[in-house]
């Protein structure tokens, strides 16, 4: 085809004008030769023969080849360029046109999709976050409902656990009330106030026992119970056992015994006041529960480990409640049915207290077959004797005064010192009264008491600050504290001894006795 | 003073900062604004290195993609080395840095290159663990977590691949 001059010159008019192109020509040093065109439109302006075109055309580095290239949208600080190299034997014909117009059609083109593509690599990153928040959402919901029918049951045990209190409360209450009537009645014989002050002294202490039960799991719970491991004869803590579960056995009818393996030490090291209540709990338990045959206490000891086990031949334990047991409050299905009394915290104490001495507890049971709970406790044997005889009961005592003497009592209790009066006073000792901490300081200072029996709760100055300051003051004679709370919490450095409320006069009066 | 030039291409998919970082190295800049880069960007800057030699990097900022084809293969030739470049909030950037640094090799033989995991800026949203890094680590040489926005470790990553640019290819200056 021959395009008229008209033509021609128009097709070579507007390529020139829309792309601008610009020749030069260089050797293979790169120095330039040659040029032609607008050099000025792409910075290449001033050029003179021999110019180093590498700094002015840098996308000549790398491109020097036998053939021929085409490098499309080179953007350098004069725009964006389509380069074209062209070797001609030792040397090279450089043609750099504009593209800009074309590279801005193509740069919006791939702007819009490769903002498309960032947008749908966000979306895919919240969609996977959003799956792992509902997982969390779910897990947590779950966990939250795990949550929610524990604290049901647990309020249910609770529940049950007041109206059980209650009712437990109520009985001994009502004896107690009953009896001071009959007590109180005009005509009452000499006999019916005897055996009226023995059924309200019953009631009063099964009400204390219950409170003590509830208060040791408590303490338990919190942790305030410490561990003090002691030399202590394995016979005679064995002994008090018997003395306290025998007739209790013996009334129901049923057997009772306890088996010594011959090498079980006849001291060994351990704490005795835990490893007491934790026979007195399951003893009292498998007799309570067991309404034929018999109740077993065996014991043995190898690798410096006790092992005590409590074998009944009672109703025994279905394989579904044996787990839960344990638990505070809980009982098993029968035996509430059956309504036998208690707290449902004996066994409760008693797993806390055999992981308090680093030991474990295991139960064989099945429904009809009795039981058989065993305490296994770390206890090595020991050479030494005991220091003391710790939680052993108070030995029979003669309540009269050993020597005279004078007593200063501190309480608020009106009741306890109208006791307190009248067991000191028929045992032969003289007796000062102080109703709070401040009268109480003055009238030891002022009358040298022989001995102090000081309630650590008083008005105006605590039982305890009074006792401190005494001794701060030279006050020598023997302090004994009485405490409804933790004995434990108290400075044995000020305090000679202590006794916890409510206070039993023959203990108290024993007490006195030890120290005067 | 000895002077001598080398080209570097920037490698890497799209939007993992590439000609953010150029933009840093050189003008010490930062635009938060996306501009998708077409064909190539030509940049240059001069590194000093010991001996009294200085470096003109000219940087070749090639459009970013996952995978090259013939028009971009071009842009490649006569590269002294490499900036590959991914970006920590998307890993699947690191898979397009491998295929790209193999097809690389492939075509131009083994050439000295540094990784960049880029937007530490942003690491709350990143989707490369402490482990994938370790295992970058392990798999390229000269792993450096980098930040454009903040110029975290750039002029480093950069200035190291100087230097072996230099150690290779004028070993006299070293």
């Amino acid at each position: 085809m021959t395009f008229p001059e008209s033509v021609r010159s128009y097709l070579e008019s507007d390529y020139s004008t829309q792309r601008r192109p610009f020749c030069f020509q260089i050797d293979s040093d790169c120095r330039v030769l040659d040029w032609w065109g607008d050099a000025d439109n792409y910075g290449l302006g001033g050029l003179t023969a021999g110019d180093d075109m590498v700094d002015r055309a840098p996308f000549l580095i790398g491109h020097l080849g036998a053939d021929a290239e085409k490098l499309p949208f080179v953007t350098t600080g004069n725009g964006t360029v389509e380069v074209h190299i062209f070797p001609e034997g030792d040397r090279y014909f450089v043609i750099v046109m504009d593209a800009s117009d074309e590279h801005r059609f193509h740069q919006q083109r791939q702007q819009t999709a490769n903002e498309l593509r960032l947008l749908h690599a966000a979306q895919q990153r919240l969609i996977a976050r959003q799956r792992a928040l509902i997982g969390d959402l779910v897990e947590a919901k779950t966990e939250l409902e795990h949550r929610r029918k524990e604290a049901e049951r647990a309020n249910e045990s609770k529940s049950e656990f007041i109206a059980m209190m209650s009712h437990e409360f109520r009985t001994p209450l009502s004896s107690i009330v009953n009896y001071a009537d009959l007590a109180l009645e005009d005509d009452t014989s000499v006999e019916n106030i005897r055996k009226s002050a023995e059924a309200i002294s019953r009631a009063a202490r099964h009400m204390n026992r219950l409170v003590e039960t509830v208060l040791d799991e408590a303490r338990l719970e919190a942790g305030q119970v410490r561990l003090h491991e002691t030399p202590f004869e394995l016979n005679r803590l064995l002994d008090d056992i018997a003395t306290i579960m025998a007739p209790l056995a013996a009334e129901k009818q049923l057997s009772f015994g306890i088996y010594l393996e011959d090498r079980v030490p006849e001291m060994v090291v351990a704490d005795d006041a835990c490893l007491r209540q934790i026979l007195i709990n399951l003893l009292g338990n498998a007799i309570k529960f067991t309404e034929s045959g018999g109740v077993r206490l065996d014991v043995s000891w190898a690798d410096d480990v006790l092992r005590v086990a409590v074998v009944d031949t009672g109703p025994g334990i279905a394989i579904e409640d044996q787990e839960r047991i344990f638990d505070a409050f809980e009982r098993a299905a029968d035996t509430s049915a059956g309504g036998t009394p208690g707290t449902g915290l004996g066994l409760t104490i008693t797993l806390g207290l055999a992981r308090l001495m680093r030991g474990e507890i295991d139960l064989v049971s099945e429904r009809g077959e009795g039981c058989k709970v065993t305490v296994m406790v770390p206890a090595p044997a020991s050479a030494e004797t005991p220091a003391e005889e710790t939680a052993l009961p108070e030995p029979a005592i003669e309540y009269r005064a050993m020597r005279p003497a004078t007593i200063l009592v501190c309480d608020d209790d009106e009741d306890l010192l109208a006791l307190a009066e009248y067991y000191l006073l028929r045992a032969g000792y003289g007796m000062l009264i102080a109703r709070d901490g401040r009268e109480a300081v003055d009238k030891a200072l002022a009358y040298s008491p022989d001995l102090v029996l000081m309630d650590i709760n008083t008005p105006r100055l605590p039982g305890s600050d009074a006792a401190s300051e005494l001794r701060a003051k030279g006050f020598k004679a023997p302090i004994i504290a009485l405490t409804a709370s933790d004995i434990r919490k108290l400075d044995m450095k000020t305090f000679t001894n202590s006794l916890r409320k409510p206070i039993q006069m023959p203990r108290l009066l024993a007490r006195i006795q030890d120290h005067l | 003073m000895n002077q001598f030039s080398a080209k570097v291409c920037i490698l890497g998919d799209f939007a993992v900062g590439k000609t953010s970082t150029v933009e840093r190295f050189v003008n010490n800049q930062f635009s938060e604004k996306y501009l998708t880069t077409i064909g190539v960007k030509i940049d240059t800057k001069d590194v000093s290195l010991s001996g009294d030699v200085t470096l003109k990097l000219v940087l070749w900022d090639v459009a970013g993609t996952d995978r090259f084809s013939g028009v971009e293969f071009a842009y490649l030739r006569g590269a002294s080395g490499y900036i590959l470049v991914a970006d920590g909030t998307r890993s699947r950037t690191i898979s397009a840095v491998r295929t790209l640094k193999e097809q690389s090799f492939d075509r131009y033989g083994e050439l000295p290159s540094v990784f960049l995991l880029n937007k530490a800026d942003l690491t709350r949203e990143w989707e490369v663990s402490d482990e994938d890094q370790r295992r970058l680590s392990e798999e390229f040489a000269n792993v450096y977590v980098t930040s454009a926005k903040t110029g975290d470790n750039v002029t480093a990553a950069l200035g190291r691949l100087g230097e072996m640019i230099a150690e290779r290819d004028f070993p006299k200056t070293q």
